[in-house]
């Protein structure tokens, strides 16, 4: 009887020992969120896999990048992995694909990849081949100049010279608004500051997240007050995708509703610029929303 | 099979429409490829002749510097040497348009490839016939220009040939540094309207014919200018 | 002396980029010497269609250039069908196989075609059907003779590795301009700092260091067996 009382106890002990082992772990692992997450449902194939497959910039910090430890870092790497976490409770169920701008939307129609979020902008002709999440990150285009330079704004540009990136909404927007403005396209942000840096280009022009960094950091340069091609970046989901657009839209939501995007934005930005920036992100009280239409046509 | 048919017929008018609708822009990045093309192989041409001449006749201080500049080119990526033309120049304050970089990268990586080209040439031509020049008379200079030089340079013809066809290729390369010629051209418009399978057929017709075009030109050439039995 | 940034950037660089470089250089000179030389050997029996067929896959091959067969993989082919897709590395090593096959395809006939017919003969003469003649005789001679230009091909392929950059593979050039973009990114993801000029001059010096030996053993070799 005794020894029955015995081993009782200790199936017991272990029992609970291993179910609390198992609940540490698992609260480890699902990462700075204990609550349970309600969600529609994934779609099967990806449930199955129990793996996101999900298409990232590797060359466009703060965005996506690759940091110093050769892993996939940035602000819509980590929207992919609080997505891994919200299906699957651990971060890194999630296979990371490196993608070149011109390579987004044939990686959806080719079904490389289940997600691309990669610096997407929208845009209405876009809409006709791919689907797009919710807005979740509002980019705005600016100018950057030398403090003595003689653009003081978009409309001085005629007859100068702007250095931005191939394939970038930028790029299209002066080809089709400022004929006379000569363009100067390069393969990545860092050579288009290169030409700006070293006088072949008269401004750079590229998105605020990034121009304002520059701008902070060197008293020599300074942005003009323009505001421009404000389209906000979604998630590029295969057309016709419901259940999956679906699923990644609620989460979005939840991921405003618990704030998640400001602490992904301060590790991302400097600490002067989290404040002007939280503006950009999506947040409790605050809500943006796509242009219709395609913005790079939009000239005046 | 009819279903095929139809299919085939509707690819082909997709395909011509494309070709249609962008005929303009087309039309000026065929131009562009053709021109620096031209302007790079005349300058490859030139290089590999002086340089190979100098190679070979072991001219000193010109030789040595003709052989670092062709293992260097040799032996690094084009793509890395456009990059190092577009981008790295400026740091030493020389700034190159897109259209310079363009024939420039692939004239001096022709011509390297070429200073090899016509160095081996110049090298293969049997020592009889020199001699004989000399004993007809000639001074060097002017022996290299009726004796080696007619000789060695029909023996480099083949390579030559295809170093100037690989030179036609390697434009398609300004694709990184964004200058309009055919591959990018077709590609911007391809990454707008995303008719993938037509664009992409017009880009390979295009360098076929281009690429089929100078071969078949290029041996009629060769015909025409082919060493007699007597000179081998 | 050694800025410390150096550290992380050149591990990135050799352990993926330069990797990735050699995996694909070794995948596309295999694969492009497999059906090179078979072809090659092919383009010599005195058969019509064969030959014609096989002719047209080198002409093809060799006239479009590299960075196009690489777009045509990669962007063109889903297009037509989904089951056709490859990931980038994957459709980098197809695109340089399919060059390189014509390549070696080419030399291989030279180099068969240049065996004196008197080996035919003889080995006819001993007994050897057409299989034996050209797997015991000919194919040897020929291959040996093909030395000089496989290395010569293998540099070219090293260096063409570069082309599948702009697909987004990450091999070694790529690898440099991730590292540069991510330097420039001001703290906390970087440095705030460009650093183009080194990290492309390193990747040169990488290229050169690898290619220069090959290109000098190539030239050996030529000396060697000709």
């Amino acid at each position: 009887m005794r020894r029955l009382v015995i081993v009782l106890v200790v199936t017991a002990l272990a029992g609970v020992t291993i179910a609390a082992w198992g609940a540490v772990a698992s609260a480890r692992d699902a990462g700075p969120t204990q609550a349970k997450v309600k969600l529609p449902p994934l779609p099967a194939n990806i449930k199955e896999r129990k793996r996101w497959q999900i298409a990232v910039k590797c060359d466009t910090p703060p965005f996506g990048y690759i940091g110093a430890r050769s892993q996939n870092a940035g602000f819509d790497v980590e929207i992919a992995r609080w997505f891994a976490r919200f299906a699957f409770g651990k971060p890194n169920r999630v296979t990371m694909s490196c993608v070149t701008t011109p390579a987004r939307e044939p990686a959806l129609t080719g079904e490389r990849v289940d997600l691309v979020i990669a610096t997407f902008t929208y845009n209405t002709d876009r809409e006709t081949r791919i689907d797009f999440s919710r807005a979740y990150y509002k980019a705005t285009g600016r100018l950057l100049v030398r403090n003595n330079s003689s653009i003081r704004s978009l409309a001085d540009l005629p007859g100068k010279t702007i250095a931005t990136t191939s394939g970038s909404v930028y790029e299209r927007w002066v080809k089709n608004c400022h004929k006379d403005t000569k363009l100067i396209v390069t393969d990545g942000f860092t050579n288009a500051q290169l030409a700006f840096r070293d006088g072949r280009a008269d401004a750079l022009m590229f998105d605020d997240t990034i121009l304002l960094g520059i701008a902070v950091t060197d008293p020599a340069l300074k942005l003009t007050d323009d505001l421009f091609l404000a389209q906000p970046y979604g998630i590029g989901i295969k057309q016709g995708n419901v259940a999956l657009k679906r699923w990644v839209d609620a989460a979005l939501a939840l991921m405003k509703k618990r704030d998640l995007f400001f602490p992904i934005l301060k590790n991302t930005v400097p600490p002067r610029q989290v404040a002007p920036f939280s503006k950009n992100i999506l947040r409790p009280n605050q809500n943006f929303a796509y242009n219709q239409g395609d913005i790079t046509t939009v000239c005046s | 099979m009819t279903a095929l048919l139809a299919l085939d017929f509707t690819f082909l008018s997709d395909t011509w429409s494309f070709v249609e609708t962008n005929f303009d822009e087309l039309l000026a990045a065929l131009r562009r490829t053709l021109q620096v093309s031209a302007i790079a192989i005349a300058g490859a041409f030139v290089i590999g002749l002086v340089l190979g001449a100098a190679r070979a006749h072991r001219i000193p201080v010109v030789s040595q510097v003709a052989a670092v500049y062709v293992e260097i080119i040799r032996n690094t990526p084009i793509l890395v040497q456009i990059f190092f033309l577009y981008y790295g120049l400026p740091q030493i304050d020389i700034f190159l348009d897109a259209y310079t970089v363009a024939w420039l990268a692939v004239m001096l990586w022709g011509g390297a490839f070429n200073t090899e080209n016509f160095r081996a040439g110049f090298e293969a031509v049997p020592d009889r016939l020199r001699e004989a020049g000399f004993a007809l008379g000639f001074r060097p200079v002017a022996n290299f220009l009726n004796v080696t030089l007619p000789v060695g340079g029909r023996i480099a013809l083949p390579s030559s040939i295809n170093t100037y066809i690989s030179v036609v290729k390697n434009t398609s390369l300004m694709y990184v540094i964004s200058y309009p010629e055919l591959t990018t051209t077709v590609l911007q418009i391809q990454a707008l309207t995303l008719e993938t399978v037509e664009a992409f057929t017009v880009l390979a017709l295009s360098y076929l014919i281009i690429v089929w075009t100078m071969s078949a030109l290029i041996r009629l050439l060769e015909s025409h200018l082919a060493l007699p039995e007597a000179f081998k | 002396m050694i800025p410390a940034w150096t550290n992380d950037v050149l591990r990135y660089m050799l352990e993926q980029g330069l990797v990735n470089t050699l995996k694909i250089a070794a995948v596309a000179l295999v694969g492009s010497v497999v059906v090179g030389v078979t072809f090659g050997t092919l383009l010599t029996i005195k058969f019509l269609p064969l030959r014609a067929v096989i002719r047209a896959y080198i002409e093809v091959w060799r006239g479009l250039p590299i960075l196009v067969t690489i777009f045509i993989i990669y962007f063109a082919l889903p297009a037509v069908s989904l089951s056709l897709r490859f990931d980038a590395l994957t459709g980098a090593a197809i695109g340089l196989i399919l060059w390189g096959s014509a390549q070696v395809a080419e030399a291989t006939r030279g180099a068969v075609q240049s065996i004196p017919r008197e080996q035919h003969e003889a080995a006819s003469a001993l007994g050897f059907g057409w299989v034996g003649r050209h797997a015991f005789v000919i194919m040897p001679q020929a291959l040996r003779r093909l030395l000089p230009p496989l290395v010569s091909l293998l540099v070219n392929i090293i260096q063409n590795t570069t082309i599948a950059q702009v697909i987004g593979v990450n091999e070694l050039l790529e690898s440099g301009e991730r590292s540069i973009e991510r330097l420039n990114a001001p703290p906390p993801i970087g440095l705030g700092e460009i650093h183009s000029f080194e990290i492309l001059a390193t990747v040169m010096l990488i290229f050169f260091c690898i290619s220069f030996p090959l290109t000098r053993l190539a030239a050996y070799l030529e000396k060697r067996l000709t």
